[in-house]
């Protein structure tokens, strides 16, 4: 006679988010200032 | 990012071997992203090719905005041989980089800009929002929808599409097929205002702020809303992206109210902390907006450090208008069936012209 172990479930496990996808894109764009800011990108042409 | 398993949940997770690490994440979304520029520049070669050979041939070629290519070509590929699920999560991130877009456009923007057309539009789009949910509502009651659909229509119509609709589907705790209804409901119609509201404008020769206005007010997403004001002009299109984000900015009140009425039927868990709340459904990227807009009115930038961040805008925007097109599949959104797509359609008409008038009478008092 085999013993069944109660099996449990196994979901894919997502991971939390520390930021939201909204302040993700503002820091983003906020890095992007300060970097034309400083001088590091310097022109960006259209 | 870490990976945390709820000690109180019996759910085992195992994120070893199922959760995929941050630099695997990254990796994921490059094929997807280099297909939004890919789709974006094709559409912006195209304007420029055409412009190039009427002025070579001494040809008057109207003058079709890279924007409407990009939509178009996305359409074309979504619509045809579809996006392969290599590129899927990649393309999703096209409403990261229209947030990232829309805190940039700040440079160009003095904040004195921001509060005579924010606080005008602000106006406008409590009148909106106020007129859109009744009316919505009553449809909805009057084509016999279920309620909580309703009221995902109401919300996903009157405010900001697509996030306001999954924002409100947690709060009220309604059924995902309701979700998927307004959602599909929403894009198709946002898919076709793109083309219609552009017409419109041109035949009722409206000027750019005024247009811009009503597109911010009248087009539901925040990415359909930022297109169809570019692809009328380029002042319509930063007017449409300033009372769009007005909208967004009421997300989480109107969200609040709904979650606050359906717990009080017992349909929904109530909300304990509604400061929280709101601060959780606030739209971040409006606090970027105002911040980098204070930040180009006190003379941080120079003059062409704020044209490289307004041409850094629009690059981000180039990615979103070439999302919008490739993830607009028309025969899924055709699956989800006719009700709610009509209560929507209706919904439109009746918000679209409500707008028109508010714009109108907004031109006549302000003139925009």
């Amino acid at each position: 006679m085999s013993t069944s172990i109660p099996q449990p479930d196994v979901k894919v496990a997502t991971a939390p988010r520390l930021l939201s996808l909204d302040t993700w894109a503002v820091l983003l764009a906020l890095a992007a200032a300060l970097l034309v800011r400083f001088g590091v990108l310097k022109t960006v042409s259209w | 990012m870490a990976t945390q398993a709820s000690p109180s949940s019996s759910t085992f997770t195992a994120p070893q071997t199922q959760t995929a690490s941050l630099p695997n994440r990254i990796l994921a979304l490059i094929p997807g992203i280099l297909l939004l520029a890919a789709v974006g520049y094709a559409g912006k070669f195209i304007e420029q090719f055409i412009a190039r050979y009427g002025k070579a041939h001494h040809l008057t070629l109207p003058n079709i905005e890279y924007v409407l290519w990009a939509i178009l070509i996305g359409l074309v590929i979504s619509n045809t041989v579809g996006v392969p699920a290599l590129f899927r999560a990649g393309v999703a991130t096209y409403e990261f980089w229209l947030k990232a877009g829309i805190v940039l456009l700040g440079a160009r923007f003095l904040l004195g800009d921001v509060s005579r057309l924010g606080g005008l539009s602000l106006v406008l789009v409590i009148i909106e929002i106020a007129l859109a949910l009744t009316f919505m509502t009553f449809l909805g009651r009057a084509f016999g929808l279920k309620p909580k659909l309703t009221t995902l229509l109401a919300v996903g119509s009157s405010i900001c599409g697509v996030s306001a609709i999954i924002a409100t589907q947690g709060a009220i705790e309604a059924d995902e097929e309701d979700s998927s209804y307004a959602i599909a409901a929403i894009l198709a119609l946002g898919a076709i205002s793109l083309f219609l509201f552009p017409l419109i404008g041109h035949g009722l020769h409206l000027s750019d702020h005024a247009y811009g206005l009503w597109a911010g007010l009248a087009v539901d997403n925040t990415a359909e809303a930022t297109a169809a004001g570019a692809l009328y002009s380029d002042a319509a299109g930063k007017v449409a992206v300033i009372a769009k984000t007005c909208r967004n900015a009421t997300i989480g009140f109107v969200v609040l109210a709904y979650a606050i009425y359906w717990a009080s039927k017992g349909q929904a868990a109530g909300v304990q902390n509604k400061a929280a709340f709101l601060w959780k459904k606030f739209p971040k990227f409006v606090l970027g907006f105002l911040l980098i807009s204070t930040l180009a009115t006190v003379g941080f930038f120079t003059k062409p450090q704020l044209a490289t961040l307004g041409n850094l805008s629009r690059w981000a925007f180039l990615l979103t208008f070439a999302g919008v097109g490739l993830r607009t599949n028309l025969r899924e959104l055709g699956k989800q069936g006719a009700k709610p797509f009509i209560v929507g359609a209706v919904g439109e008409v009746a918000i679209a012209l409500i707008t028109l008038g508010l714009v109108f009478g907004a031109d006549h008092w302000f003139h925009l």
